[in-house]
């Protein structure tokens, strides 16, 4: 009995010591990521910050992809058309209801392309913000310009949303709450108050290490284009949101920061530009778009490409046929026959479309549509809803990149370059003075380069030239909605689109994703 | 943290109060002998055992018994044993004498288990109130059977096992009870001898071409299915409560054998060859039909050329200098299509398929000491696909071994599994867009092409000119090198010592470490590969690590005649740690070192993760039966996972339940053998997210890097939303049921319902601006399951030489969406296949059951124009009398819930016949009343794949829909699939060879068939599919269900076996 009693009671030690031991060292569930890194251990250094603010540039890519801000704003417009090519390119019927604009606010093209559009915008934002908050509590080199650079690119992504939606909810902290809806006053007034704020952190220019980052004619360029649509942005009012809709909505007569007259003010950030010194217009149009643009003097504001894995512009992707280039490309966009034609045939910029007999251009020998037909992209497109393979002319304005690594080509993307800023002082002057001659000559600036695309116009100006300039020559660089808006010509009818298609489509509906996340948010009229 | 250290005291105070002090008397024994009711033969492995003492033995096999050292006294002796009812008798042990009692067991309906796994414990059978399935393995290990998941399939009601597709060692989708959660996983627990596994993929991920890899294969392919014992599946709440946090949807526990109980050593082999092919292959237009076809469209193309220069204007001068080369905006197709016709007849499906043989080899030997016992076993087994170039391979060794020390009052047990799993892999698609894998290519692959060709450079595969999306498929499958590898092992050991009587402790320490490898080659040789950058080769090494540490204190005492009590109580912690390391190369001049060189590649890419997260709980149960007559139920789990929140880490999860033995005691009688009530409550949680998702990650990659002067700048993002308030997702369950058996155990089932209340979905939705990233989880919305389970054994003939048992399982459930927070429905299901891009299929709304199908409702299409036509309403432009009248599909105010993908029953049938030297079985299952989205036939059976020289399904030749008509998700592709499929076929006879049986103790030959029949009303390959689309399966993603896209056919097997034991 006594051993059995000193045996259980061995036991019994042992077995409590067991219980026991793990109780203490185990119950310490606090996580840590062990292949990721939390604010909380990151931004100590200026090399660390830097990286955070690669990452805000980074964000910049996803604003010129197809179903992003630049697809929006090209699609929607009579620029560009996704025909249906058999069942290719049908995508739930997306393509064809942004190019006719019967979007709502659940509609297929609403939840998928604005709502990447939204995202993308506030993800910048966000990472902005995470950057701005951890700066105010760390001291490295450079925290000016660093911390100007990150507003300058918050203050960008806000335009994207105010060009496309109006008002939104405005953040600058990292807190995570139902933000309300600014009027689209404030947003203007909130954007162009930092940009003003950080102006004079930014160089003028950078050296050979750092091309493509926020200049101080970045920060202008943004401005001078803002002033020029200062009615359409900060208009208040029913239907269309004070927007007029049918008719031009002029800078003349709006009041901006420093109570400025919106189209002077906007003449004044194109001159400081030019003033700057730094731009000049590119020897030749082409210069402005081919792989190794980054050298051209002409762009302000870029995203910057490279010839990298998931670093890279695939605008060719979206055009080209399938046998044209290698990885396949995805022959989907293409430019209406009207538009086309409205180019003159001398006009150099015409080249931008590939039109006629195809080849691989990769390897430059001729190529073969999947029927082992000769390929030929025809200018006319015989039915949106069953097109064929060689249908609809081809924007071909970003040539492809000889080193490209897959889909991936270094072509820079200029959001701003020096040529709009001449088209933004012609129109500004010709709305402080319809008809002025020194808003023609501004506006045939752009066709003088040293190698003109074309020969100088000859006058009156009027609105309808310097749209219709701004058509051949920005074509494709996501500027036509937005001009279209401006001009009142928006919901009008075009091949493919029977019009008008309502007032209130000059403001994008917010999609019901985004309402359902945030409440506050109100939808836009009409929707 | 003072709530755990109260529960700790008050759970050992409790345990010690009863505490007994036995007396010591004179002692009698019990003899006899047990025999079958029926044949009047001996019976071994009876347990004999005198209720509410610790004294039990097995009968030998003559039916033999002895039990010594029992006080005198009266005793109610229960004999048990699987297959046959219990039976209890009284009897009387006198001091010094022998009593002797004969037992005759009559067989039951149902083969049971008397003592069931419920979790950190035994049950009896009886003392169980909660809902809990027992599958017996010895009944479901028949055919291939490659895991535990296809044991359970259809034998345990209210359990719905989807195999993803017919690859060897696919994945499984176990829902039990339907699913509980949104976009968490739905996947139960698998607890292994006692100690929970983490179920995730031990193999890296696949290289995606043109679509989503592949899905995983299943990681519980590592057990060999002639290991198991049994499996019990815990389904009510107050049955899984004791596993808590992990509990929500359901719990399977698998028991290994042991070493043998009694009986001098065993050596079993077993083995098996089997043959199989696909049960059913794609529908496709055959190469005669496809020229015709081509034939007739050319010659509707020239008819309309006429009419050409209306539609096009003379303006148009680029057009009309290339019209004879350009002009394919005519009806049907181009001339030129007809010099894509090639001069050979191939049938692609047929190309890729093949017959496979599979075969396997068990051998297992069992024996020992009195005290110390061992069962060792060894597998191998190969299985080749139905689908050329792809298989798996399984070596897998076994060991455990049990020891009794201190006068049998200290028991030792270790487990140890090691198994090595070598798959083969091909390029399929799980889900997919414009290009693809082997699968989709053998669908729209040109039948006028051959194989292979044979020119000036040799004898190649045929791949079609220039073509960057088009390719051979058997060329796809047979020339690219996709290799992964598991090396498990699985180790347990347990040491279990009792304290004083009725108290037992246990600590058991459980290792599972899998280490996983993956080797991808695309050789330059396949276009596939040259498009990719000239071969791509990746290497991947996974480790998966997880330890857990259990200890445990139960105790059962028996107060008197009418009281028992039977208590655990403990404390578990376990810690899962898994690493990957990927390399990547691009870029190779020869394709002879596959993925042996990595750097010798042109561009070098790599990366690693890592993720850790722990658990640790405090469990206790207590069961108390008042005269076998009442049993109450309790169970308290305290659970902290280091995934959630600071400050919701910790959660409790409680189960109540009670039931009461109406037969016991004479409440009723008649033609009840056994009617038991049962009530049960109990809550329990889902931690199935990703550690770390609570808080805000920021990472680097080339999403993060930014371009200045074109060097690529390493960057940072905030890739993550932070969420503090991130806790546990919990199900509170309600279940009431009967149990009961009729004439004698004859017939024996239970019927259950239950209402499955799940609240704080762990859901992924947007987050308000400005986030990061669009979404995150949130605790959001509410989900109810209600349903019906019934079971039923019936012993259908029981006499000398022949028993025939039969088996029915019976499952009614139905889900709803009560709650989305502010979200008015998320779009899931999404629709793969060119063109079909934002396409979705479902939406989750409030009010409505997951896989609720959404879009367009199709009418019929219009003879004249070949449009589908679609229902709409005033607000669609272009509708006419509520039909689309253009080309495409109406507004999408105009889109309806299509179709719901949910059954409305599923029926097993299980029957075993013994006749003299016969045993045969079968299995047949039955799903009725639901929709399946057939993605494969909107996106194959339409004839404008031919625009670009791709082949298409056979239906699509006999529509009238026009050649130009894009595939158009709607209701049209949403069809009714119930099934009804023979399982299962195995015929066995006991070989009665004097040579063979002089040695052996039984031989027995058979024979199965698997999938010998489906009958169906559904179109596509095979009605049943998966119930997850996710294209990652360590992310469950939404809940999407029934869509069918280019699935890995299913095979039709035929198996011939023979198992021997000495």
């Amino acid at each position: 009995m006594k051993r059995l009693f000193v045996k259980t009671s061995i036991g019994a030690v042992g077995l409590v010591t067991l219980l026991l031991v793990p109780l203490q060292g185990c119950t310490d569930l606090s996580e840590t990521p062990i292949s990721s890194i939390t604010p909380s251990n990151f931004f100590h250094t200026e090399r660390e910050v830097t990286a955070a603010l690669a990452g805000v540039y980074a964000g910049l890519r996803n604003t010129a992809g197809e179903g992003e801000y630049w697809g929006v704003s090209e699609v929607s417009t009579d620029e560009m058309v996704v025909p249906t090519r058999g069942s290719d390119w049908f995508d739930n019927g997306t393509w064809l209801e942004l190019h006719r604009q019967t979007w709502s606010a659940n509609s297929p093209s609403t939840l998928s392309f604005l709502n990447n559009a939204w995202n993308t915008a506030y993800a910048g934002i966000a990472r902005a913000n995470v950057l701005v908050t951890a700066l105010g509590g760390v001291t490295v080199n450079n925290q000016a310009q660093l911390e100007g650079e990150a507003r300058y690119l918050r203050a960008f992504y806000y335009y994207l949303l105010l060009d496309l939606f109006g008002g939104v909810p405005i953040a600058t902290t990292t807190e995570i709450k139902r933000w309300p809806r600014q009027t689209r006053d404030s947003t203007f007034k909130f954007i162009e108050g930092e940009l003003l704020a950080i102006r004079s952190n930014l160089p003028t220019s950078y050296g050979a290490a750092n091309v493509g980052r926020v200049t101080r004619s970045a920060v202008d360029a943004l401005l001078a284009n803002m002033y020029l649509n200062a009615r359409v942005y900060k208009s208040e009012g029913p239907g269309a949101g004070g927007i007029n809709a049918t008719g031009y909505n002029s800078c003349s007569g709006m009041t901006v920061g420093g109570g400025l007259g919106a189209c002077q003010a906007a003449i004044n950030r194109v001159d400081s530009i030019i003033a700057s010194g730094v731009y000049q217009l590119a020897d030749t149009f082409t210069q402005n778009f081919s792989s190794d643009n980054g050298s051209s003097p002409e762009n302000i504001f870029v995203i910057k490409y490279a010839d990298a894995d998931g670093l890279g512009f695939n605008m060719v992707m979206r055009t080209l046929h399938y046998n044209q280039f290698n990885p396949s490309p995805w022959n989907g966009f293409a430019t209406l026959a009207q538009t086309y034609n409205a180019f003159d045939p001398a006009d150099k910029r015409r080249n931008m479309f590939l039109v006629g007999p195809q080849v691989n251009l990769e390897t430059g020998l001729p190529a073969q549509d999947r029927a082992h037909n000769p390929l030929v992209f025809t200018t006319t497109i015989a039915n949106v809803t069953s097109a064929t393979e060689g249908e609809g002319a081809r924007i071909y304005k970003w040539p492809i990149d000889p080193k490209h690594v897959a889909q991936n080509n270094g072509n820079d993307f200029a959001w701003f370059r020096l040529a709009e800023m001449y088209l933004i002082k012609a129109e500004a002057l010709n709305e402080i003075t319809p008809g002025s001659a020194g808003a023609l000559d501004t506006l045939n600036r752009v066709r003088a380069r040293t190698a003109p695309v074309a020969a100088a116009l000859a006058g009156p100006i009027t609105r309808d030239l310097i749209l219709n300039e701004r058509l051949f020559e920005l074509n494709s660089e996501g500027k036509r909605r937005q001009d279209l808006i401006r001009h009142g010509k928006y919901t009008l009818a075009w091949e493919f689109k029977t019009g008008p298609t309502g007032d209130f489509r000059v403001l994008m509906p917010i999609p019901q994703t985004q309402i359902d996340a945030n409440p506050l948010i109100t939808q836009n009229p009409g929707y | 943290m003072a709530l755990v250290r109260r529960l700790v005291l008050a759970l050992v105070a409790c345990l010690f109060w009863a505490a007994p002090l036995g007396a010591q008397a004179a002692t009698g024994a019990i003899t006899g002998k047990v025999v079958d009711a029926s044949t009047q033969q001996p019976l071994a492995n009876v347990e004999v055992a005198l209720a509410a003492t610790p004294h039990r033995e097995l009968s030998r096999s003559d039916g033999s018994f002895a039990i010594n050292g029992v006080p005198a006294g009266t005793y109610r002796l229960r004999a048990s044993r699987i297959g046959y009812g219990s039976q209890i008798q009284e009897v009387t042990v006198t001091a010094g004498g022998t009593t002797t009692a004969q037992v005759s067991l009559a067989p039951a309906a149902a083969i049971l288990e008397p003592v069931v796994v419920t979790g950190y414990g035994t049950q009896r059978r009886e003392a169980i109130t909660g809902s809990v399935s027992t599958v017996s393995a010895a009944a479901a290990n028949v055919g291939v059977v490659t895991n535990v998941d296809q044991m359970i399939q259809a034998r345990a009601a209210g359990v719905e096992v989807t195999r993803n597709n017919g690859e060897p060692g696919a994945g499984m989708q176990i829902l039990v009870r339907g699913g509980s959660s949104i976009s968490n996983t739905n996947e139960p627990l698998y607890v292994i001898d006692g100690v929970p596994i983490y179920n995730q993929p031990t193999e890296p991920p696949s290289y995606g071409v043109g679509g989503t890899p592949p899905l995983p294969r299943n990681p519980l392919n590592l057990l060999n299915p002639s290991d198991i014992q049994s499996i019990t599946v815990l389904k009510d709440a107050s049955a899984t409560a004791i596993y808590g946090s992990r509990a929500a949807n359901g719990v399977i526990l698998v028991e290994t054998k042991k070493a043998a109980v009694s009986g001098g050593p065993t050596i079993e082999y077993d083995s098996y060859v089997a043959a199989s092919s696909p049960a059913k292959r794609l529908d496709l237009v055959t190469a005669g039909e496809y020229r015709t076809f081509v034939t007739a469209q050319v010659g509707s193309w020239r008819a309309d050329s006429t009419g050409f220069s209306t539609r096009h204007p003379p303006t148009d001068t680029i057009f009309t200098k290339h019209f004879a080369d350009s002009s394919n905006a005519f009806a049907g197709l181009v001339p030129s299509h007809l010099t894509a016709l090639g001069t050979a007849n191939t049938d692609w499906a047929d190309a890729i398929s093949r017959t496979a043989v599979t075969h396997n080899h068990d051998l297992s030997f069992a024996g020992g000491s009195e005290d110390t016992r061992y069962r060792a076993s060894l597998n191998y087994m190969k299985q080749q696909g139905v689908t050329i170039s792809n298989g798996l391979e399984r070596i897998q060794g076994r060991l455990s071994a049990t020891h009794k020390a201190l006068d049998n009052r200290m028991r030792l047990g270790v487990n140890v599994t090691t198994s090595r799993v070598n798959n083969q892999y091909i390029v399929f698609e799980n889900r997919g867009g414009f290009e693809g894998g082997v699968f989709q290519n053998a669908a729209v692959y040109n039948p006028t092409q051959p194989v292979t060709v044979t020119d000036a450079l040799g004898t190649h595969y045929y791949e079609v000119p220039g073509s960057q999306s088009l390719r051979n498929p058997v060329a796809l499958a047979n020339q690219i090198t996709d290799l992964g590898q598991t090396t498990r092992t699985l180790a347990n050991g347990t040491a279990e010592i009792d304290l004083v009587p009725g108290l037992t402790g246990q600590v058991t320490v459980g290792l599972d470490y899998a280490g996983g490898g993956r080797q991808i080659y695309f050789p330059n040789a396949n276009p596939l590969g040259g498009t990719l950058g000239g071969g791509l080769a990746r290497v991947y090494s996974q480790d998966n690590n997880t330890k857990t540490v259990q200890t445990l204190l139960t105790f059962r005492r028996q107060v008197g005649e009418s009281h028992s009590f039977d208590m655990v109580g403990g404390y578990e912690y376990s810690e899962f740690k898994k690493t990957l390391a990927m390399g990547q190369g691009i870029g190779y001049v020869t394709d002879v070192t596959l993925y042996n060189s990595l750097g010798s590649g042109n561009t070098l890419k790599d990366s690693s993760y890592g993720e850790l997260s722990k658990l640790v709980s405090f469990l206790s149960r207590a069961n108390y039966g008042f005269k076998d007559r009442f049993f109450v139920t309790g169970v308290l789990r305290y659970d902290g996972s280091s995934k959630f929140a600071e400050g919701h880490k910790w959660a409790l999860f409680p189960g109540l339940s009670a039931s009461w033995h109406l037969t016991q005691g004479g409440v009723v009688r008649g033609p009840f053998s056994d009617l038991r009530l049962r009530v049960g409550w109990g809550r329990q949680g889902n931690p199935g997210i990703k550690p770390y998702t609570s808080l805000q990650k920021l990472e680097g990659g080339s999403n993060a890097s930014y371009p200045w002067s074109d060097v690529p700048q390493p960057g940072v993002i905030p890739t993550s939303v932070a969420n503090p308030d991130l806790k546990w997702e919990q199900t509170n369950q309600y279940d009431v049921g009967v149990d009961f058996g009729l004439f004698g155990q004859r017939l024996a089932g239970s019927v259950e319902y239950y209402v499955k209340n799940t609240s704080d979905l762990l859901l992924e939705v947007p987050v308000p601006p400005p986030q990061p990233a669009a979404t995150r989880i949130e605790n959001v919305g509410k989900l109810r399951n209600r349903g019906v389970e019934l079971s039923l054994d019936a012993l259908l003939v029981s006499r000398p030489g022949m028993t025939w048992r039969t088996g029915l399982v019976f499952a009614v459930e139905r889900n709803k969406v009560l709650d989305l927070g502010p979200h008015q429905f998320i779009r899931s299901g999404i629709v793969s296949g060119q063109g079909q891009s934002d396409q979705w299929a479902e939406r989750i709304m409030p009010g409505f059951a997951l896989g609720t199908f959404y879009g367009p409702v199709f009418l019929d299409v219009d003879p004249v124009t070949g449009f589908q036509v679609f229902a709409c309403t005033a607000a669609t432009a272009g509708c006419l009398n509520g039909r689309t009248t253009t080309r495409g599909v109406p507004d999408a105010a105009d889109y309806h819930v299509i179709g719901n993908a949910n059954p409305d029953f599923t029926i097993g049938l299980h029957n075993q016949l013994n006749w003299g030297k016969f045993n045969i079985s079968f299995l047949l299952r039955a799903s009725v009343g639901q929709d399946v989205f057939n993605n494969t036939a909107l996106v194959y059976s339409t004839k404008s794949n031919a625009l670009q020289d791709k082949n298409f399904l056979r239906p699509a030749l006999s529509d009238n829909t026009d050649v130009h008509e894009p595939a158009i998700f709607s209701s049209r592709f949403v069809e009714r699939a119930s099934f009804l499929r023979l399982q299962n076929l195995t015929v066995e006879y006991a070989l009665d060879l004097p040579f063979l049986t002089n040695s052996a103790r039984s031989a027995r030959l058979y024979m199965a068939a698997d999938n010998l029949f489906v009958l169906t009303g559904y179109s596509g390959l095979d009605p049943e599919v998966s119930s997850l689309n996710a294209s990652d399966a360590t992310d469950a993603g939404l809940a999407a269900r029934g869509i069918d896209y280019l699935t890995y056919p299913r095979p039709r097997t035929f198996t011939g076996g023979l198992r021997v034991s000495f």
